[in-house]
């Protein structure tokens, strides 16, 4: 993956502007500022891009690029930590966690795309280090270490609140790597979010007339959603909430649009969207199988360290589902998609270990089950590097044509750092990093990206 | 079968469609490092081949390189079609079908006068392109000949056959 994000430029929209606002002032003034934004409250993504930006002394394509592939890097480091395979069933199980990572559609978003820095991606190495945290033996220094990390989180982007979640997911089970001490403390943090947010910096939230949204079978023009839901909102943040929940386990819908339901009635289904539905439908029938068999032992509260990993899984699905209530895009659930993986690591591994003790035309049955549910994750991991490598492509586009696109938007730069700054980035994706050979349609096109 | 048969069937059918997935992308990588890029319709010979896919951005790069954009040049049949192996790149831009593109050549001074203009329009008429047609017939109305212009690019590939 890192080989393929290696390619991909630093792109024109939400980053070339980003970076200019960001380079402006001082740190301290660029974070203060952030804090008076109306509906969106993220001081420190801008504190974060400001402080690579400034150890990248104007070596944006390499700091930027390096930043993301170190990102994944520990983000499968935790992985690893959290999965801890110790036998040969666990080793086996791995590829297809790390499959599902990559894989699933929840996690493009966050390779395809930087602003410059892709913190959809940074929260999610703060979710899994929340978990790890979690899980592990207690220390006062968890609690202190869980409270930092929730409140950069919550203040680099919204669905850090998810952090909160899977420390009183993880204590709620039977974790104590933070005390009962370290939990109050969350929740007071939370509680103070939303006071700060609400009730003193008067933040707010986007609200129907921001953004398109997938509604049924099509998308819904925020003039449309106003005229259809403006004065009662419920029966829409209901359906989004219902929305994510069901893309997290079945990859449908997608960003609040049923596309293959719709399609596989007009009897015409995409093969890559048959594929990314399979494989996620398997994965939560063998999560759901764990899930079944672990119900006594869940009932009497006995949890060991797998059980608490799913139930985890459970809690932030359904906390990153509600989160999404007002607009349900697919990087939103990224934190849900990457604990899936994590849940469905755990369960195959047990999934596997009871094929053994199966009849053996139940143990057919099983395997074969299994590897089609392997082969559909492998399809994803492959249209995962597909797709990082057509966002590299349309990426270069957007800077051939970057003058065009500015005069059309009426932002064309005249600040003199503004103009360097897009004649130096215009350079490195044009000639310095140049486009790599073009894949043949032919290839990709049964691919799910 | 065994438990111990059945495990490992069980393991290899769960690891090894991921690992072999795996295996495939780092094959890719490696070959890609070492200069063949498995099913890569390029790199681009030249201009008028990246014009052809509509790749901006090597268009831009080989014009910065000199490569001069109203030259004729040889264009594999897998870009725009076997019945058309010779083209600048302005005519290549057209078949790609993307204004943009050909914005982008005509502000970079690509279209040096009022034939070249007139010609690319009608090619662009010929082949139904017809919002670069009206672009590039903006200052101008040209008097095609349906098929002409088409016809002469056509012409250019058919002499090259024996």
């Amino acid at each position: 993956m890192g080989y393929f994000l290696w390619d991909v430029p630093v792109q024109v929209s939400d980053s070339y502007g980003n970076i200019v606002t960001a380079s402006q002032g001082t740190l301290g003034s660029l974070i203060a500022s952030e804090f008076h934004q109306r509906a969106y409250l993220r001081p420190f993504l801008w504190g974060l891009i400001r402080v690579v930006l400034d150890l990248s002394r104007g070596h944006y394509f390499e700091w930027l690029r390096g930043w993301h592939i170190a990102q994944i890097a520990v983000l499968i480091v935790l992985f690893l930590r959290l999965v801890r395979p110790s036998t040969w069933s666990g080793a086996a199980a791995v590829p297809i966690g790390l499959a599902a990572l990559i894989g699933m559609h929840t996690f493009a978003g966050t390779v395809r795309e930087a602003f410059p820095i892709n913190t959809f991606m940074t929260i999610l190495i703060c979710a899994f280090a929340a978990a790890d945290l979690a899980l592990g033996p207690p220390s006062w220094i968890r609690d202190l270490a869980a409270a930092l990390i929730f409140v950069f989180a919550a203040l680099t982007v919204e669905s850090g609140l998810l952090i909160g979640v899977v420390f009183i997911a993880a204590y709620l089970v039977g974790a104590r790597g933070v005390s009962r001490a370290g939990l109050a403390l969350q929740v007071a943090l939370i509680a103070g979010y939303f006071v700060l947010r609400f009730a003193i910096l008067h933040v707010g939230s986007p609200g129907l007339e921001e953004r398109p949204s997938g509604f049924g079978f099509s998308s819904l023009s925020p003039d449309e959603l106003v005229a259809r839901f403006g004065p009662h909102p419920l029966p829409f943040y209901a359906y989004n909430v219902a929305s994510s929940w069901f893309s997290v386990l079945l990859s449908e819908p997608r960003g609040g649009t049923w596309g293959l339901t719709r399609d596989l009635l007009r009897g015409e289904p995409s093969l890559p969207a048959v594929i990314g539905a399979t494989a996620s439908a398997l994965g939560s029938f063998v999560i759901a199988t764990y899930a079944w068999r672990r119900r006594r032992e869940w009932r009497a509260r006995r949890f060991d360290r797998d059980d608490q990993l799913v139930l985890v899984f459970m809690a932030i699905a359904a906390a990153n589902a509600v989160l999404s209530y007002g607009y349900t895009k697919d990087v939103i659930l990224s934190p849900a998609g990457a604990f899936f993986a994590i849940a469905l690591a755990v369960a195959s591994r047990h999934f596997l270990e009871s094929i053994a003790s199966m009849p053996t035309r139940r143990a057919v049955a099983a395997t074969v089950m299994i590897g089609v549910l392997s082969t559909a994750w492998a399809f994803r991991a492959i249209g995962a590097h597909l797709g990082v490598r057509t966002a590299a492509v349309a990426l270069r586009g957007e800077w051939a044509y970057v003058d065009l696109w500015l005069e059309r938007k009426s932002q064309v730069p005249t600040d003199p750092f503004a103009v360097a700054l897009k004649d130096r980035l215009q350079d490195e994706a044009v000639r310095r990093h140049p486009l790599r050979p073009m894949l043949g349609s032919r290839w990709s096109g049964w691919v799910p990206e | 079968m065994n438990a111990g048969a059945r495990s490992t069937a069980a393991a290899v059918a769960i690891a090894g469609p991921v690992v072999v997935a795996t295996l495939m992308i780092v094959a890719f990588s490696g070959l890609e490092l070492l200069g063949r890029t498995p099913f890569a319709v390029g790199p681009f010979r030249n201009v008028a081949e990246a014009a052809g896919l509509g790749a901006a951005s090597d268009v831009l790069r080989m014009l910065g390189n000199g490569e001069d954009p109203n030259r004729v040049m040889p264009v594999r049949g897998e870009i725009i079609s076997s019945s058309v192996k010779q083209a600048t790149a302005l005519e290549a831009a057209i078949w790609s079908r993307r204004l943009e593109l050909l914005e982008l050549l005509d502000r970079r001074g690509a279209i040096v006068d009022m034939q070249s203009r007139r010609h690319l329009a009608c090619l662009a008429s010929d082949l139904s392109a017809l919002d670069i047609a009206e672009y590039l017939s903006r200052h101008t109305s040209p008097d095609c000949v349906r098929g002409h212009e088409l016809d002469l690019v056509l012409q250019r590939t058919r002499l090259l056959e024996p």
